[in-house]
């Protein structure tokens, strides 16, 4: 193995995944600017939309989920995904609470369906064909698998990505109790 | 034998997509469906909440362009409303709006694309991402990154935050701009200039090297749709909605946006949550239109700011008519990054911008409201229905990657089928799939980024369902 | 232990002749209050904090919250601070690991009962309930949330009613009774159907008992209540007028 290769194998492995949210959370983890780059050469970034792995490792040390769980791909996702880390992260309100994902909770898909698909439209009908069903509710990360760190937000703050980001490659797990609320 | 390729996930795209390619007996790529697999529902559970929330929560259907939807929506609540915005109002929210299509820009062209443009469509899995580039390339590494924080501190300092910021309001904006803050930004151009020109010089450069996928990356006729000033020049926050066709032809001019249902429909396909738009004169899918940067560039022949307007012509000047191949996307992206920059700095070098009256206030004085403007991946169009009291009874929303769909979905079929023959199926060819569909930048943040059981595979398969033959990647 | 709502029940012979001071124990120390104060106003005197939501200075008590439960030594069960009077020789403890524990549950029934959107409600940033997950340290809700279905009221030409965000802590029903006068607001319904109505439970534009004076959206530390012109991160409450009014109106020391 090269000094290189030694020197990758040694780093945390992290992935970023994003379920049902706007990619908010992500982006404010690129808020990070130059300070991304600096912490990289500490982590190796194994799976997230930034890359182009298509398997999700057999074991990541982080993985930060940003997105509430809201189809039946979120579902099997996440169940995947917990299986296959080590530290899991809720990133962001949506992840954490529903937030704005779950608002259609109040009337449930089906007058989702209607409204998007068979209202003000040519060739109305409910897609079904290669697309995952709604879940009935939108449910927050934790309702469905245990988490170990929730990061509230909407988003997060670059700074407070980083300080959490920063805590978790050096081995101690933080906690946003007292420190960031939901918004 | 006939057989089916799932590309799942599409990687490097805002949000999430798959692609399943459909050949025939003979290995030749007859079909290519590009789905989106997530619906958020905005325009129902929006349903019963006051107008003026709508910005703030609109915002929120995405992260990298909240700001095209805080704006779009403060227009059409600003309809509802009835007033006209004080006009330092208007020029804040056009510099907010600019400097989100800076960072939206260079999201799209470093972070996601750049790995591709730069150590090409072939190169080692592991190799194609920013992080990467960061250390091979390290001056464009950094040049993507201060561009993009130059666009997101501009927003910073307009509105606090960077990420939803629901500084934009019916009405106007919430607070006006500081002195300190103006020269603050003013500070910044210069080298943010001097690092997309810089950019240009080398992407210009190794545009020769993708000859072939500028030949088949969507690279068709359509029709291309956008808003224009009364000049014909490019206008990203009023203006009014023009159509071209392929040879350069006006088709339809001087659209008031808010009329956008009188040209605009929807068709729903089964194999995507994401709907179709397309021009009503000429139905459905033969009204197919794009638009973004590539129809912005085709919409007009140049532009009103200087270093950008060279540029402008001399994009143009790759063919007489209307620029065709979707590939060009990454090139008018640059050029209108350039726009901004010099737009923003003529903005604010008006005394005006610091007026202190921001904001008119009203109550309901129309029961209906369309606000329009130009977000980075095209036009994106919201219409409210409120009661006399102010609450959402109906909202439809049109959004700018929307448009595109239609030409995503031939674009994908045009490249497969270029590059997906026979039965060998190199991991390159996939990514080139995938890249025709970078171009488009699409904002799929409804999205999500499916996971491999089935990760990138190709699967041959016998008629029984038996596997023949097997190829991964990643 | 006594305990009341309104103001504190003064009856009892054993009060007639009882001096104005009593002496009691804070989390082990020991200090001097009036007779007439609640444990909450006691402890703030000596900068010993409790978490509060439906108290508002200026207003009667209510005990609604029940956020400031503090254990007496004696009581079989927590009690609310605000309520209960202090008592000599009273020994009182309030933080420890089950009423923290308590609290934050509190907190996550509130969340969990009706539909908080912190990130797009218009008190985002200057909420009450918002900074006590800060203070109690919450950072996600345990409790299914219910999800119901409820009404927005924007028919007042000024103000809008959002009952997803109300915590029910009646400071709109008390300080437009005891302050304004007019009794516009009330509650209607128990447990997790009540709801705060005005009037009859007609639309709050309807109403001709409603001076339009705002106190109520001053004194709402939610996004249930705000103005409609308030949008952004922006609004600011006020509710400081209330003791200067409370001392105007009654002559009283708040």
């Amino acid at each position: 193995m090269s000094e290189r290769e030694k020197a990758m194998s040694e780093l945390k492995t992290l992935a970023t995944v994003w379920l049902d949210g706007c990619s908010g959370c992500h982006m404010s983890l690129l808020d990070m600017d130059e300070r991304l780059i600096e912490l990289s050469s500490q982590f190796q970034l194994v799976y997230s939309p930034l890359v182009d792995r298509k398997t999700f490792p057999e074991m990541v040390d982080v993985t930060l989920v940003e997105g509430a769980v809201a189809s039946e791909d979120d579902l099997k996702k996440i169940r995947r995904i917990r299986e296959h880390t080590r530290m899991l992260v809720s990133l962001g309100d949506c992840a954490l609470t529903g937030n704005v994902s779950a608002m259609r909770n109040t009337c449930g898909p089906q007058p989702v369906y209607l409204r998007v698909y068979e209202q003000n439209v040519v060739q109305p009908q409910v897609p079904t064909v290669g697309v995952p069903a709604l879940l009935d509710r939108v449910r927050p990360v934790h309702e469905v698998v245990p988490v170990d760190v929730f990061v509230p937000g909407c988003p997060p703050s670059a700074d407070t990505i980083y300080q959490v980001l920063s805590e978790l490659l050096a081995g101690h797990v933080p906690t946003l109790e007292g420190v960031a609320h939901f918004g | 034998m006939p057989r089916t390729i799932v590309i799942d996930p599409v990687t490097r795209l805002e949000g999430h997509g798959k692609i399943t390619l459909e050949l025939d007996e003979a290995g030749v790529v007859q079909d290519a469906t590009f789905h989106v697999t997530q619906l958020r529902g905005f325009e129902k559970f929006c349903e019963g909440r006051p107008f003026y929330e709508m910005p703030n929560i609109t915002a929120r259907i995405c992260g990298i362009c909240p700001v095209s939807h805080l704006v779009a929506s403060s227009k059409a609540c600003d309809a509802i409303l009835a007033v006209k915005i004080p006009p330092v109002a208007a020029h804040l929210r056009q510099v907010m709006n600019l400097a989100q299509l800076i960072q939206s820009h260079a999201l799209s062209f470093f972070y996601l694309s750049s790995p591709d443009l730069l150590l090409g469509m072939d190169a080692p899995v592991e190799e194609r991402s920013i992080l990467h580039v960061a250390h091979s390339h390290p001056s464009i590494g950094a040049d993507g990154v201060a561009l993009r924080q130059f666009g997101q501190r501009i927003i910073e300092l307009l509105a606090g935050r960077r990420i939803h910021p629901g500084w934009t309001v019916p009405g106007g904006v919430n607070e006006p701009l500081s002195a300190e803050k103006r020269d603050q930004i003013i500070g910044m151009i210069p080298a943010a200039s001097a690092a997309i020109q810089r950019t240009l010089a080398w992407f210009k450069q190794s545009i020769e090297k993708f000859q072939a996928e500028i030949e088949v990356f969507a690279n068709f006729p359509t029709l291309f749709m956008g808003l224009v000033d009364e000049r014909g020049l490019a206008e990203y926050y009023d203006g009014a909605l023009r159509f071209i066709d392929s040879e350069g032809n006006i088709i339809a001019g001087e659209l008031n946006p808010a009329n956008y249902a009188d040209f605009i429909g929807e068709a729903v396909e089964p194999y995507t949550y994401m709907k179709f738009p397309y021009y009503k004169p000429l139905g459905y899918p033969g009204g197919t239109y794009r638009v973004g940067p590539l129809a912005r560039l085709n919409l007009a022949d140049r532009c009103d700011t200087p270093l950008a307007d060279v540029e402008w012509r001399e994009f143009r000047a790759m063919s007489p008519k209307p620029v065709l191949s979707s590939f060009h996307y990454h090139y008018a992206r640059l050029i209108e990054m350039l726009h901004a920059t010099e737009k923003i700095e003529s903005l604010l070098a008006d005394k005006a911008i610091l007026d202190k009256h921001v904001r008119a206030t009203a109550s309901v004085n129309n029961l209906e409201g369309v606000g329009v403007a130009e977000a980075p991946r095209g036009t994106l169009i919201h219409h409210y229905k409120v009661d006399e009291n102010g609450l959402i009874t109906w909202a439809n929303l049109v959004i700018a990657t929307g448009h595109n769909n239609a030409a995503m979905n031939r674009g994908i079929l045009q490249t497969a089928r270029h590059y997906v023959q026979g039965e060998h199926v190199a991991e390159g060819m996939l990514n080139r799939v995938e890249a025709v569909v970078r171009t488009f930048d699409p904002c799929l943040s409804c999205s999500t980024h499916a996971l491999g059981r089935m990760p990138l595979a190709v699967e041959l398969r016998a008629p029984d369902g038996s596997l023949i033959r097997e190829v991964r990647r990643g | 232990m006594q305990a009341g709502s309104g103001r504190f029940s003064r009856g009892g012979a054993r009060m007639s002749a009882e001096p104005n001071v009593r002496t009691l124990t804070i989390n082990g120390e020991e200090i001097s209050a009036r007779s007439d104060q609640s444990i909450l106003e006691a402890a703030r005197e000596h900068n010993v904090a409790i978490p509060t939501l439906c108290h508002l200075e200026g207003l009667s008590e209510v005990g609604a919250c029940r956020l400031c439960l503090v254990e007496v030594k004696g009581a079989r069960r927590l009690l609310p601070a605000c309520v209960t009077q202090v008592q000599e020789g009273m020994e009182v403890t309030t933080h420890s690991p089950k009423i923290d524990r308590y609290r934050t549950m509190i907190l996550e029934l509130f969340f969990a009962e009706r539909n908080h959107v912190c990130s797009v409600c218009v008190a985002n940033g200057n909420c009450e309930l918002q900074s006590l997950t800060l203070q109690l340290g919450m950072t996600h809700v345990e409790i299914p949330y219910q999800y119901p279905q409820l009404p927005v009221d924007a028919s007042h030409p000024r103000f809008t009613v959002d009952h997803n965000r109300c915590v029910l802590c009646t400071r709109c029903v008390r300080v437009c009774s005891e302050i304004e006068g007019a009794n516009t607001w009330g509650v209607m319904g128990r447990g997790a159907t009540s709801l705060v109505i005005t009037d009859l439970k007609q639309p709050w534009g309807d109403s001709e008992t409603c001076t339009s004076c705002g106190k109520c959206v001053q004194v709402c530390p939610t996004g249930a209540l705000f103005e409609k012109t308030s949008v952004g991160n922006k609004v600011r409450k006020h509710p400081e007028f209330l003791p200067y009014l409370r001392i105007m109106r009654e002559g009283e020391q708040p």
